[in-house]
């Protein structure tokens, strides 16, 4: 019999499968990010399903709250030139990804309908799990026991990376020998557009 | 009642009152290194001096409560175990845990007070002599860094930690060497000095691995014990001679009780050898003396702590710890002594000509060295150690005095050689009576005044170098079994030196104290007696005689006064160590004066420590009836060298010495220039050296650079030329090939994987075959090896057992099928040999196989199949009787 | 059939397998930087998926939990750099175009 957990994995599942077409495909970087929310939410409720509460907590609090946030921050901060390209898929020399893209789907599904079609050995089902099976209080105390050395790594790994992202973002600030139109700043910083190749890049890249 | 509570604090067996004394100075060294510069310079003086000061307070609390503790025959030992350093692995099958263990006892508390009570003056005297020095932080950083590794090299409880020590003085003492780095003399001075300790170290390290290999002990107590296993004979090329000498050792086979050769080297006299040379090299013996008196290029505090009161006795305190190794190898001894001997006359030679008064204290502390090794040579251990004791007082005294006269010159010349120069001195003891005072009771104690403490020491060594016999070890006494091998060796005869060696030596040290007496009170007399000859120096000054000298070009503006300022008495920080020490250098004797008062309260104080060792040493006939008559000569050599030098200097104002000088030129040459031995040494091992890398150089340049380097940049350019073309530079492309790569690592892991184990007892014929599992993986089998699989349907049934007959070949094959419904199938050979064991061998079984196979008729597959079993499990055939071992058969889907 | 979905392990590996396909597709074929930053944190959480779902198998233990809390703080440290560089690179190009990222070319 269908119960709530098979509609709720279904449910579930779809929201994953199109936000995640949503993110690859949407011409807007902005669209993309909302497919790229709706994934991480039906992850955390497949999460759920999978008895893993914690985890489904820290997906929504980091990926939705943190990642996206910061994701779509970035676009802002671009404006315009944050959609990178004029279609969702490039045109010109694009077979070969075209290519790539197609026989990697056609996989894809074919796999896929293998798997549906039900023909394969024998099912690995779930059975039944501890009752703080994934709770906060198991995996923290898992942390600070046996993860402890790989914990304490992660929030150096974050500090470090926090301090990189504002030392990168910040760039150099000795004196290039670019001039600000050539560096990009001046339009960057004072929306003056200027000239621009075919490939949209601004003429100056020391070609030659 | 105060001492109990001591002891309820610091239990003998872990007695942390060690980590007190060796943290204080590492503290120091820490607080004044890191902060130094911007805590100023009372704050860094403050530090260094509290951190020494209190060390020595607790060395003195730990000195009394081993005087508590220690009885006549019973030596007092606390230690403090810190954790486990590291294995060794011995000779045989069991390790050796060596310890971070600091331990401390009579002798290595008597030199902790040494190096923290006179350290404790040096830090105070330095306060004031190096602060116009911009390095002043610097300086008292280093300073308590040495400390720190002195107390840790006395300390230590192991040869290794003592070892940690060693280096650790030896890098201190380059430090301060080239304190002045800026000034390349002393860079190189600093560099020579810690290449010739290299050589010694590398002795030292040697006598630790035959420690290990012979004794399978390296701390103290461990060492003690197993001593005895060092009279072990060995074979040191080319010594030994039963088959000619010149055949190397692989060519004439091992030492074996049946071909001795004639040995009488023991692991005993290896060691002693290797352990000497490791305390030549800290203690400035021959042939490494030469970089103790180039070390005078450090400030004189360092020259009086390090490079000669502490760290250059290192050597003799290594010889008392390691004394009950020395006494088992007479030859050692008698080289020990022969050394110091030499040492001590051909430094004194060199100090009669030096005009440099750090270099005339430099080869005297050689000297002084030379006759602690005497003492050490002759098993006289507590003697020599005495000698160390009273040197630290007299000779510390010596250079801090001289540093003061040289601090009094250098405010009137700026110049660091020609302001320690003897010629520009002379009647410093109108200026400076306290200096004159103090370096007067040192000299008379150096020279050996009888009732001061030079006197004791000195004399007393000579007394037993005449006196002291060593005992030939037991070695020679009938066979002797070798505990760590079981072998019994032949009776064998150890060397032993000739009777009268010991005359020999007392009569030429006698020759060394005349001499001592006399460069002594030569510097003294020329010093601080006369006219000051520096006047002279100052430009536009008129000397008293008349007439400019040849000094007038000295870099003075015109317009400063003519006299320039005159040398003064130097401040209390200075003289106040100056008079404990020089009252010490006078008193310290009653200590030991076996002469005269009978006192004996310091070779009672070590003698329990040193029980092992001289137990083995004793003395000739009427040795104590001698002890006057000896006595004699000594007071002798010191009113000969003492009257000559009043004679020479005073009287004569030095004529007999310059007319002395015209007659033999060549003579005064070659000794003034050390006997040209540093030259030696340039032409022979340096230039042997340089020559060396003379054709490394040219090696690199011609073969390296032109061959090697060309054909590898060739390589990488060539390959680098190909490998461009896949750098497209398009993220895409990259992205396209992980992803190639993570669909092919993706198809391994979907396919699937027919890989079986076959657990194999070919006694009871079951051969057990076990499918490896994977996601939902089902099996079907053929057990019975007719080709057909025995079911249609998969199963869950992953091990199958099979049970052979004798020389049976069977084919079992397994049909694996995932949860995506693939299959793949796997076919493993089976075969049970015709004997357990199969001892033919590999091609007897290999026979047998083929044989049976072709009267089973079984196809051409199948005795591919068997051929690649028997590969695969060739190796464990012989053994694979005896137990069922696990042999991985099968591959790919 | 029908009472299994969502129970049994292979339906979440199969989901695992499409969003990572997804989002490897997305990488190679997008050539907007901040659209392959997302594709790359679809594979990421595909991964978790799958470990989560592996974890689910072997109930007395949460070792896959602990992975994915460490992916999941790998990825926001990605995260932050990974735009910090895109923020820098389009100081520097004036796009956000892939292809522009050519500098390495050999």
């Amino acid at each position: 019999m269908i119960g709530a957990g098979n509609v709720l994995f279904v449910i579930a599942g779809i929201l994953a499968l199109a936000g995640a077409l949503i993110t690859v495909s949407s011409r807007n970087p902005i669209r993309g990010a909302m497919g790229l929310l709706a994934t991480i939410f039906g992850i955390a409720l497949l999460f759920l399903k999978l008895n893993a509460q914690f985890l489904a907590a820290i997906q929504v609090i980091v990926y939705a709250g943190a990642v996206v946030v910061l994701f779509v921050f970035v676009i802002m901060l671009l404006g315009p030139d944050a959609l990178g390209e004029v279609g969702s898929f490039p045109k010109g020399k694009s077979k070969v990804s075209r290519g790539i893209g197609g026989g990697l789907l056609a996989i894809l599904a074919g796999v896929a309908l293998v798997l549906l079609a039900g023909r394969g050995g024998a099912h690995v089902r779930f059975g039944d799990v501890q009752p703080d099976h994934g709770s906060v209080e198991a995996v923290g105390g898992l942390l600070f026991s046996r993860g402890l050395v790989a914990f304490e790594l992660a929030t150096a790994l974050l500090i470090v990376a926090v301090i990189g992202a504002i030392a990168v973002a910040r760039g150099k600030q000795t004196k290039s020998h670019l001039t600000p139109a050539q560096r990009g700043d001046g339009e960057f910083f004072h929306g003056t557009v200027v000239a621009r190749d075919d490939r949209g890049r601004p003429p100056s890249k020391g070609d030659g | 009642m105060g001492m109990d509570g001591l002891f309820s604090i610091f239990p003998p067996e872990d007695f942390t009152l060690l980590c007190v004394i060796l943290g204080l100075p590492l503290l120091g060294a820490f607080v004044n290194g890191v902060f130094g510069k911007r805590l100023g310079k009372e704050a860094v003086s403050l530090m260094a001096l509290v951190a020494v000061g209190g060390s020595f307070m607790a060395s003195c609390a730990a000195f009394f409560m081993l005087m508590q503790r220690q009885t006549e025959t019973e030596a007092a030992r606390f230690v403090w175990h810190g954790w486990k350093w590291l294995d060794i692995s011995g000779n045989g099958d069991f390790q050796i845990p060596i310890e971070i263990a600091f331990s401390v006892d009579a002798l290595s508390g008597g030199m902790a007070l040494i190096v923290t009570g006179v350290g404790f003056l040096i830090h105070l005297y330095s306060t004031e002599y190096m602060a116009e020095d911009d390095g002043f932080h610097r300086f008292f950083a280093y300073l308590n860094l040495f400390i720190f590794s002195m107390l840790v090299l006395i300390l230590g409880d192991n040869l290794p930690v003592l070892f940690i020590g060693w280096e650790g003085v030896g890098m201190c003492s380059y430090l301060l060497i080239g304190f002045w780095f800026t000034e390349e003399a002393n860079a190189v001075a600093g560099k020579k000095a810690f290449v010739t300790n290299r050589i010694g170290d590398f002795g030292l390290l040697v006598a630790m691995a035959l420690l290990v290999w012979h004794v399978g002990a390296l701390d103290w107590q461990g060492i003690e014990a197993g001593a005895n296993n060092l009279l072990t004979p060995i074979k040191i090329y080319p010594l030994g001679n039963g088959v000619p000498a010149w055949l190397p050792d692989f060519i004439r086979g091992p030492l074996t009780p049946e071909d001795p050769r004639g040995v009488r080297v023991t692991a005993a006299t290896l060691v002693g050898f290797a352990l000497f040379l490791g305390c030549a090299g800290k203690s400035a013996q021959l042939p490494l003396y030469v970089w103790l008196p180039d070390a005078m290029a450090g400030p004189t505090p360092v020259s009086a702590l390090i490079h000669a009161a502490t760290m250059v006795t290192a050597g003799v305190y290594l010889c008392c710890r390691m004394a009950a190794v020395f006494v088992l190898s007479p030859a050692t001894m008698a080289t020990i002594a022969i050394v110091g001997l030499a040492t001590a006359l051909l430094a004194a030679s060199i100090a009669f000509a030096q005009n440099d008064i750090k270099k005339v204290l430099a080869y005297s502390t050689v000297s002084q060295l030379g006759y602690m090794f005497i003492g050490i040579g002759v098993g006289a251990f507590a003697t020599g150690f005495f000698h160390v004791i009273t040197h630290a007082f007299f000779k510390a005294c010596l250079f801090l005095g001289a540093g003061s006269v040289i601090h009094a010159m250098h405010a009137r010349i700026h110049d660091v050689d020609r302001s320690q120069d003897m010629r520009n001195m002379g009647g410093m003891r109108n200026f400076m009576p306290i200096t004159h005072l103090t370096f007067l009771a040192s000299c008379l104690a150096i020279a050996g005044l009888p009732l001061t403490s030079g006197f004791f020491s000195k004399d007393e060594i000579l007394f037993k170098a005449y006196t002291s016999t060593i005992a030939t070890p037991q070695v020679s006494d009938g066979e002797w079994i070798d505990r760590s091998t079981q072998v019994t060796w032949p009776a064998m005869q150890a060397w032993t030196p000739p009777e009268d060696l010991g005359r020999w030596i007392y009569t030429l040290a006698l020759l060394g104290a005349v001499m001592t007496a006399f460069y002594m009170f030569r510097l003294y007399f020329r010093v601080f007696w006369g006219e000051f000859r520096g006047w002279t120096i100052v430009r536009g000054w008129v000397a008293p005689a008349g007439g400019h000298h040849g000094h007038d070009d000295h870099e003075h503006d015109s317009d400063e006064p003519l006299d320039g300022p005159k040398p003064h008495e130097s401040a209390l920080q200075i003289t106040v160590p100056l008079v404990v020490l020089g009252v010490l250098a006078i008193f310290a004797g009653g200590l030991n004066a076996h002469a005269f008062f009978h006192s004996h309260l310091f070779d009672d104080w070590v003698a329990p420590v040193l029980a092992t060792a001289s137990s083995s040493v004793g003395e000739i006939e009427g040795a104590k009836e001698m002890m006057m008559p000896l006595l004699l000569p000594g007071i002798g050599a010191f009113a000969i060298g003492v009257g000559g030098a009043y004679w020479v200097y005073v009287m004569q104002r030095g004529e007999p010495a310059a007319s002395f000088v015209e007659k033999v030129p060549w003579l005064h040459r070659i000794v003034y220039e050390k006997w040209r031995v540093d030259e030696l040494y340039e032409e022979t091992f340096i230039g042997a050296v340089d020559t060396l890398g003379d054709m490394a150089v040219w090696v690199d340049q011609y073969v390296v650079d032109a061959v090697v380097a060309r054909v590898t940049s060739f390589a990488v350019a060539a390959s680098g030329t190909i490998l461009r073309t896949m750098q497209t530079g398009r993220v895409h492309a990259y992205g396209a090939v992980m992803v190639a790569g993570l669909g092919a690592l993706g198809w391994f892991f979907i396919a699937p994987q027919a890989v079986v184990t076959v657990l194999a007892d070919d006694d009871s014929g079951v051969y057990s075959v076990t499918a490896s599992p994977g996601l939902g993986y089902q099996y079907r089998w053929d057990e019975d090896g007719d080709g057909e699989l025995d079911s249609d349907d998969f199963g869950d049934k992953a091990r199958v057992d099979v049970q052979l007959g004798r020389s049976e070949v069977r084919l079992v094959q397994v049909e694996v099928k995932n949860a995506l419904g693939f299959r793949s199938i796997e076919q493993i050979g089976l075969f049970r040999p015709q004997r357990d064991g199969a001892s033919d061998g590999l091609a007897g079984a290999a026979q047998e196989a083929k044989e049976a196979a072709d009267s089973a008729a079984k196809s051409q597959k199948a005795l591919q199949d068997i051929q690649r079993v028997l590969q695969q499990a060739g190796g464990n055939l012989p053994g694979a009787g005896k137990q069922p071992a696990p042999k991985p058969v099968g591959g790919a889907p | 059939m029908g009472a299994l979905l969502g129970n049994v392990l292979e339906h979440y590996v199969m989901l695992a397998g499409v969003l990572f396909t997804i989002g490897a597709v997305g990488f190679l074929v997008r050539r907007n930087v901040l659209v392959q930053l997302m594709s790359i944190e679809l594979m990421l959480n595909a991964v978790n998926l799958a470990f989560v779902a592996y974890n689910r198998v072997h109930g007395d233990d949460m070792n896959g939990h602990m992975f994915v809390f460490f992916i999941i703080a790998v990825a926001a440290a990605e995260v932050a750099v990974g735009l910090a560089i895109v923020l820098s690179f389009y100081r520097l190009t004036g796009s956000v175009h892939s292809d522009d990222a050519d500098a390495l070319k050999g």
